[in-house]
């Protein structure tokens, strides 16, 4: 992380749709040059957030602060230096490539000169050299996205929104989509990002754990994984994985073993538990008894989504609070 | 600002002109209703299904058959020898008008202080065929120069208590229906055209998931407004010229007043029309929404625009609802200026009520807009 420059905080964010609370006392701050990942499931206030980091809705309390100005709906004056690109598809289908860029730069005010650069950069950036004159809609999912990123930073911005950019996108296109990200915060960009996916969640910078409106855990990935996991990661290879979970639930449910969450990753079961020794001990024994091959067992570095999993059940308290 | 306007401007342009469907609904279409219209109401009401019971059977009865078939108004659909025919045929709408000879029709005639009567049954469930037949008859009644009373049955007087028969013979010479239909198709279709291409313009936007974008991008929503404002008022102006253009030469209907008076008031109504449009395009999700909204206030407008009953027949309480329909006043002003040739001295009620009327919707709607965009 370099100087740590903020460009833009949220305060106690709440916003209330009648009854419903859809965010609850989110507080955060973004930094120059990282990217900042607000993970969460469907439904649990990413996108009401971003929009009220945004100013396109106003916040049943608290405040949102990009770039040292005050995001009330009336801040048009900071809305140049933020760039935007919502979950739906943010540019007009029946536009060519080279108009959707052309009209971005016409709109953020970019004079004819410097408006052909960037759009030659946009262009070379997203691959899309050569595609100027296709019409959006003929673009498959993938591209839509680059090209949507691309439109989204013509202007070059200081803070880049992105709401779940990648959904539905397949995951080379996706890749090459982290990539230009990377290039992007390398230029000093701030970028916020919402995703449900884990493996996106891995690049981020600093995390954010959104469930039901509350940020249940934030800090680096590294942070998270260490303070976050009431345990370590015990992990059980075996042919009958079905089998050796319904086992341990059994004896968990006997009291004879005690662990703190089981889940099934692929082929293989993770154990999560404060006490690997003992408990490794114990599963063999039962599966012996059962007679159950094991064709090894270890201790592995938790994966962000068992560090998501265990956190959506114990909804523990946060790592820290800014 | 102007800068960003134009990019906007420049940008719905693109999209009338890749989906073609709507600019080619709103330019041709409206061309295309217009001389269908203009063709159909051109000619006089001719071959009106007519039934005759002679039951004189004289050769003053069959001269008085001739001559009302003789005018090309009536087509004969049968001679009949009793009542039950007529009104079975009445009944199915097969007829417009039945005329009953008495036996006693030719002594009458002759006779000195005779009273020769006829009993002319018109369908008036169809105000306008049975209107026409009724004048023919007449006509014909008076041209044999027979004192004959004409006895009208079923045709209740209140049904053409508002047809101002004298006034469309001054200004319509021709007695052509043309002069009458195709100005009030004009100004339906310059309604239609506003308001649908205003309703789609945040419609749209909203249900492509676009407008959120353009709301986070440096742009005031009163440049919003004016960006999505201008092709509106642009492309209202050039239909409305290519439909009068339609009107006076194909139909021959004349523009007596002055063709400027008339382009800056129809410039005024579109701007009228505009707000109307713009609110509900920013109150509808969808541009499915906002088309069948447009079409049921353009279904309601229709009803004032004189064009299926007159508004002077309507009850009253309907007729102080015109008032406050922006496209009466303003059809007011294109028939007047076409056809009388009126200038601003008799047309000032009218354009002062849509000056109101312009003022409040385009207020209340120009912070319906800014509010829903902020």
């Amino acid at each position: 992380m370099n100087d740590n420059q903020i460009t833009g905080r949220a305060e106690n964010l709440v916003k209330d749709f009648g009854d419903f609370r859809a965010v609850n006392q989110v507080s955060f701050t973004l930094h120059k040059g990282e990217i900042f990942g607000f993970l969460g499931p469907n439904g649990s206030g990413k996108t009401t957030t971003i929009r009220m980091m945004l100013g396109l809705l106003a916040p049943t309390q608290g405040r949102v602060e990009i770039l040292g100005t005050e995001m009330d709906g009336q801040s048009s004056s900071i809305l140049p230096r933020i760039g935007y690109m919502s979950q739906r598809f943010s540019l007009y289908n029946d536009l060519t490539v080279l108009q959707n860029l052309n009209y971005y730069g016409q709109v953020y005010g970019l004079d004819s000169i410097k408006r052909k650069l960037q759009v030659q950069e946009a262009l070379a950036i997203s691959g899309l050299s050569g595609s100027e004159h296709i019409q959006t809609k003929d673009l498959s999912g993938g591209w839509r996205q680059r090209l949507a990123l691309s439109a989204a930073i013509l202007h070059q911005p200081e803070v880049l929104f992105l709401d779940e950019p990648t959904a539905g996108v397949d995951p080379v296109s996706r890749r090459s989509f982290w990539d230009l990200l990377y290039t992007l915060v390398a230029r000093g960009i701030s970028v916020f990002i919402t995703t449900h996916y884990m493996d996106e969640a891995e690049h981020c910078h600093r995390l954010a754990f959104i469930q039901r409106g509350k940020i249940i855990a934030q800090g680096s990935l590294k942070e998270i994984k260490q303070t976050m996991m009431p345990g370590q990661v015990l992990e059980i290879d075996t042919d009958q994985a079905g089998k050796v979970i319904r086992i341990l639930r059994k004896a968990y449910q006997n009291g004879n073993i005690d662990y703190k969450d089981l889940e099934l990753h692929g082929s293989l079961v993770h154990v999560i538990t404060p006490q690997v020794q003992s408990l490794s001990r114990h599963i063999k024994k039962l599966l012996k008894a059962d007679k159950i091959t094991l064709n090894s067992m270890s201790v592995v570095d938790p994966t962000l989504e068992d560090v998501f999993i265990a956190c959506m059940r114990d909804n523990v308290p946060e790592v820290h609070n800014e | 600002m102007i800068r960003r306007i134009l990019a906007l401007v420049k940008k719905e342009f693109i999209h009338l002109r890749s989906d073609w469907w709507m600019p080619a609904f709103m330019l041709i279409g409206g061309a295309l209703e217009l001389l269908a219209i203009g063709w159909a109401t051109s000619r006089p009401i001719t071959n009106l299904p007519l039934m005759i019971w002679d039951q004189d059977h004289s050769p003053a009865s069959r001269e008085l058959v001739l001559a009302l078939e003789n005018t090309g108004t009536f087509l004969l659909e049968d001679q009949v020898q009793s009542l039950s025919p007529i009104e079975d045929a009445l009944n199915r709408g097969d007829i417009n008008a039945a005329l009953i000879i008495p036996p006693d029709y030719s002594t009458q005639l002759t006779s000195l202080l005779g009273k020769p009567t006829l009993n002319v049954i018109l369908n008036g469930a169809e105000s306008i065929p049975a209107r026409e037949a009724q004048r023919a008859i007449e006509g014909v009644v008076h041209d044999l120069g027979e004192q004959v009373v004409l006895q009208h049955l079923g045709l209740d007087p209140d049904q053409t208590a508002g047809f101002n028969f004298s006034l469309r013979v001054w200004f319509n010479e021709a007695l052509s229906e043309a002069y009458y239909s195709t100005p009030a198709e004009l100004g339906l279709m310059l309604e239609f055209t506003i308001l649908l291409f205003a309703a789609i313009t945040f419609s749209r936007e909203k249900e492509f998931g676009t407008l959120e974008q353009m709301l986070v991008m440096p742009f005031s929503s009163l440049e919003i407004i004016l960006g999505k404002a201008i092709p509106v008022i642009l492309v209202g102006m050039a239909d409305f010229a290519l439909m009068l253009g339609v009107v006076h030469f194909a139909f021959h209907v004349p523009i007596r007043g002055s063709g400027l008076l008339l382009f800056v008031l129809a410039l005024g109504y579109t701007i009228v029309e505009l707000g109307k449009g713009m609110a509900i395009s920013v109150f509808s999700k969808s541009q499915h929404q906002a088309f069948l909204l447009v079409l049921m206030i353009g279904m309601i407008d229709f009803m004032f625009l004189g064009y299926a009953v007159p508004v002077e027949s309507m009850p009253r309480i309907m007729q102080l609802l015109a008032n406050i329909i922006p496209a009466h006043h303003w059809l007011n002003i294109l028939r007047s200026i076409m056809l009388k040739g009126s200038g601003l001295a008799a047309l000032w009620p009218s354009i002062l009520a849509l000056v109101i009327l312009g003022i409040i919707i385009n207020t209340f709607s120009l912070l319906y807009v800014r509010r829903k965009l902020e």
